[in-house]
């Protein structure tokens, strides 16, 4: 447990020597190298979970431990920023998705990226990718969940335009840049004030509780263990003052979540999800299915008690959780690109795991470990749905569903996962979805949220029905064209890690999780709960079933209820009209009103003072250089007055 | 011995010569008039010379400098041509500010020198033997004496004459001195070939 | 009369005044003349003055000895060498240039 700090540590020195040296020498050795490290990293990840889950087995206290920390920044005395490794359940968890769909990913991209250009910048990309992901999973404190928060930002973005010639993918990128990072700002914020009250009401709480008596000994103000802890967040919470009439507390906790729902494209900032999908598709399965847009529902269970403390953050929480699932399933029911129709469903689940947060008590934690479930499970199978995309991609050199079709018996092993995985994310017995999503709708009822509930029934109707549409028009029915017609079947290292990936999609649900993961009181496994199973399950039946009904064939039927639904149908497929109304506001408010005056300012007054102090230098050096005429004897006057002139001086002064 | 009243009226009639005959040798026009004027203000200076009891120095000064130097700057004169040409007045400001320099330069200098108190003191000697004191402290190893200078400004003298044969010498059209600037060589272009007489008059002479 | 001019007998300061009026008119010639030759005669004027400053300092100060002469008979020959070479440059400068105005000697201009 010592050597967990290697977790992170090996992608992070394959990225330096991958980029630095092999690279630029041989483009395969770059993929092998980076490959292998990942998977180096998956290994000592599984041996990290085997020994922390051997000393503290399941149904036991599992401790936050921090077997390596380093210090980084020291401030001043009591303020000190560590870089460590945090071992907890969810770490581990984390840990484990993380490194496994990596390396999988990076399996498969060895046969997918095969002679593009730019083969050896992908894997170094994707290895800072990793590290990043890897480091912000342990990070122990929030500054080093911020700092890589931030890099797992900029490789989302290098990785989203990796085609940087092609300008929609530029776009895509810089979108999706720019749309996180104006939610980093508020995470920045939320950092800045936790961090802030945490260093300014740390000695009270030191002496008040007693730090070692609560075996917090060496904990600092930045540390989720210190902000995390009851103590701290009582007199935090308890403090006078108000920002506009919100606690603090409450404040903070909203601003760290608009980060998160940044990162995990959250309703309003959704939009740049669906365009990051110009990225390749193994990096889609990667980053923006299966583990960097999760990083905001990570970062809301981590700290999930501060938020259980303000009950106002996390019922923003689950809202906008509960809104962004509905909104994205019901957009993915008229998408024709296939990553965008998966796109729209990641936003949904996130938007589910982020729902079974915000449903949680402190007490009544069922949520927070049915958030984790779900998200251990469905990193699984959409990063399977992603590769199956990708793969049919591949073959069939096009994005749109319409142009594929049939490629059930032309591509078998593909099919054959893919329906593993549909199946998984409807949530039918026994996949993995199944008990997740059985976990979550179960807490939402179970804490009396019956809206919330009811809004996730219908949810995970849409998510059966969209997912099957996607499926039948994919795998069923004539071949629509040429390219589906000469498709074949992927080559053995992209369906093998599909082939892993359809078992975990399989088996995951059966992972006794609410005995590893928890919060607060241990609840014993509650095991299917068959009242709600036996409604989501015939709610998932039905959604397939009019998939079924619409998609089989020639889909005549469903081009007639499209017609017949008019006005809606076009809102629902142009998104809401979202991306224009963004459009809007930036270019027509912000840009001509804000932005434009500050631009004539910078180029006007900021620049203008930089050219004038370089033409006062210019215009000066000329002027002086009339003094020197080469005429010796013109020196000689201007010395001897220089002589008289300090020698009146010296007299003046002296005299 | 010359009475006081007379020493005092030969100190102010020698210094208003040799100043106005200085000025005669900075403003003139006609650089022989200017040479000339040189002339007179170094022979007069060298009676200011006798006034101060230095007749060995009056008689240097009259065989080096009148028949020395004066004759030297009287050839240069003459083999530049710069008699036969009036030279250019200088522009006005230069001559303003240099004026106004100099005569700062001058103020200064004798309101320091009014303000400084000089211990003074009256000679012992009843008469005095210049040539040979000189001689000695010329010659004098000690730590008073003036031997190394002595033999250093020798060594000058020299060097100086070696070095004003090689500099005036012709020098054969391809490695010529002083071709460092570009402007040089525009110059040369533009007052072409002037200076054939010149030249074979230096080669003559030197 | 005599009585009046005996008590005018120039002193040390007299004398002073006298070199360094003579040094200045040299060194507005120094610093105004065009023509190179006129401006080595106002160096040679203002050597003069220096000269003259150290027998005056020789007489007045330090009468016993002979110092102030040396000085000055150091400073005539000085004035001879630099002539000398000052001379040969300016015969040769007009060799090159067929001018001596130093006016027109800005190759030093930046």
């Amino acid at each position: 447990m010592q050597h967990a700090w290697l977790i992170p540590a090996l992608p992070l020195i394959s990225f330096a020597v991958t980029g630095l040296f092999i690279s630029p020498m041989s483009k395969r050795a770059a993929g092998v190298v980076a490959t292998l490290s990942i998977v180096a990293a998956a290994v000592c990840a599984y041996a990290l979970a085997w020994e922390y889950f051997t000393a503290y087995p399941a149904g036991h206290d599992h401790p936050a431990l921090v077997p390596w920390s380093y210090e980084w920044l020291r401030y001043q005395p009591g303020l000190t920023v560590n870089v460590g490794v945090l071992v907890d359940p969810i770490s581990v968890l984390l840990m484990i998705v993380v490194t496994t769909v990596s390396a999988l990913v990076h399996i498969y991209s060895n046969a997918y990226m095969h002679g593009e250009y730019g083969f050896g910048r992908y894997f170094t990309f994707l290895n800072l990718f990793t590290f990043s992901m890897l480091g912000l999973v342990v990070a122990p404190n929030i500054i080093q969940m911020y700092v890589c928060w931030e890099l797992v930002g900029v490789s989302s973005f290098l990785l989203i335009g990796f085609y940087y010639s092609k300008p929609s993918a530029v776009a895509a990128s810089k979108k999706a840049f720019i749309v996180t990072r104006f939610a980093d700002l508020g995470f920045l914020v939320g950092v800045i004030l936790l961090s802030y009250w945490g260093f300014k009401l740390y000695p009270d709480w030191t002496t008040q509780v007693g730090a070692a008596q609560n075996g917090l000994s060496h904990v600092q103000p930045v540390d989720f263990a210190y902000l995390n802890h009851p103590a701290f967040l009582e007199q935090f919470a308890g403090l006078g003052a108000t920002f506009i009439g919100i606690n603090l507390l409450t404040l903070a906790m909203v601003l760290v979540y608009m980060g998160a729902a940044g990162k995990s494209a959250m309703f309003p900032l959704h939009i740049w999800l669906p365009d990051a999908m110009e990225g390749p598709t193994p990096v889609s399965a990667l980053i923006h299915a299966a583990t960097m847009v999760v990083a905001g529902v990570y970062l809301v269970a981590r700290l999930f008690p501060a938020f259980a403390f303000s009950g106002t953050a996390l019922m923003v929480v689950a809202c906008v959780g509960a809104f962004t699932s509905l909104f994205a399933a019901v957009i993915g029911t008229t998408q024709d690109d296939i990553k965008r129709v998966l796109a729209f469903s990641t936003l949904s689940q996130l938007g589910y795991m982020m729902l079974a947060l915000g449903v949680s008590t402190a007490d009544h934690a069922m949520g927070y470990t049915a958030s984790m479930f779900h998200l251990f499970t469905h990193a699984f199978f959409k990063a399977l749905l992603f590769l199956g995309a990708g793969a049919v991609i591949h073959a069939v050199h096009t994005n749109s569903i319409w142009e594929m079709g049939g490629l059930r018996k032309k591509m078998p092993i593909t099919h054959i996962t893919f329906l593993i995985a549909t199946l998984a994310i409807s949530g039918i017995w026994p996949f993995a979805g199944f008990f997740s999503k059985d976990e979550i709708l179960a807490s939402a009822l179970g804490n009396g949220h019956t809206f919330i509930f009811g809004v996730a029934m219908l949810v995970a109707g849409l998510t059966a029905f969209y997912m099957f549409r996607i499926y039948f028009v994919t795998f069923w029915g004539p071949h629509r064209t040429h390219g589906a017609d000469h498709a074949h079947e992927a080559p053995a290292l992209m369906w093998m890690p599909m082939a892993f990936l359809a078992i975990l999609s399989a088996v995951t649900g059966f992972v006794p999780m609410g005995q590893y993961v928890s919060m607060g009181e241990h609840e014993a496994h509650h095991g299917v709960n068959l009242a709600i199973a036996i409604p989501a399950t015939l709610v998932a039946l039905l959604g397939i079933g009019v998939a079924a009904f619409l998609y089989i064939g020639d889909g005549s039927r469903a081009t007639t209820l499209a017609a017949r639904l008019g006005v809606i149908y076009q809102a629902i497929k142009q998104k809401f009209y979202f991306d224009e109304l963004y459009l809007f506001v930036t270019h027509k408010i912000i840009f001509r009103n804000i932005a434009r005056p500050i631009a004539w300012f910078d180029k006007k007054v900021v620049d203008g003072g930089v050219d004038a102090s370089g033409w006062i230098t210019r215009t000066s050096g000329l002027l002086l250089s009339y003094l020197q005429t080469g005429q010796v004897q013109t020196y000689g006057l201007w010395f001897t007055g220089g002589i008289a002139f300090v020698v009146l001086v010296l007299w003046a002064a002296l005299v | 011995m010359i009475s006081d009243a007379t020493y005092t009226v030969m100190f102010y009639g020698l210094s208003a010569t040799v100043i106005l005959l200085a000025l005669l040798a900075v403003n003139a026009r006609q650089l022989l008039r200017a040479a000339l004027g040189l002339m007179g203000m170094l022979a007069l200076s060298a009676g200011l010379y006798v006034m101060l009891r230095a007749e060995f120095l009056a008689g240097v000064q009259i065989l080096v400098y009148v028949g020395g130097i004066v004759v030297l700057i009287v050839f240069a004169i003459m083999l530049t041509r710069s008699s036969e040409l009036l030279e250019d007045h200088p522009a006005k400001l230069t001559r303003i500010l240099g004026a106004t320099f100099s005569i700062m330069f001058m103020l200064i200098a004798c309101y320091a020198l009014g303000t400084t108190k000089f211990t003074e003191s009256e000679s012992t000697q009843a008469v005095r033997d210049e040539v040979r004191d000189i001689g000695l402290a010329l010659l004098d190893r000690g730590a008073n004496g003036y031997l190394l200078p002595f033999e250093a400004i020798s060594l000058l003298l020299l060097v100086a004459v070696i070095g004003g044969t090689v500099v005036a010498r012709k020098t054969p059209p391809k490695h010529q001195p002083f071709t460092t600037g570009g402007d040089l060589r525009g110059e040369t272009v533009a007052h072409p070939p002037l200076v054939q007489d010149d030249e074979h008059v230096v080669e003559s002479k030197s | 009369m005599t009585e009046l001019l005996a008590r005018f007998a120039p002193g040390l300061h007299e004398w002073l005044t006298l070199c360094a009026v003579l040094y200045a008119i040299g060194l507005y010639g120094l610093l105004t003349r065009r023509n190179a030759i006129a401006i080595l005669m106002a160096v040679e004027i203002m050597l003069n003055a220096a000269a003259l400053n150290a027998v005056v300092f020789n007489r007045f100060v330090t009468p016993n000895e002979i110092d102030g002469h040396i000085m000055a008979i150091f400073v005539i020959v000085m004035a001879a060498a630099e002539i000398v070479v000052g001379m040969a440059i300016v015969v040769s400068l007009y060799r090159l240039r067929a001018s001596v105005d130093v006016n027109q000697m800005n190759s030093m201009k930046g």
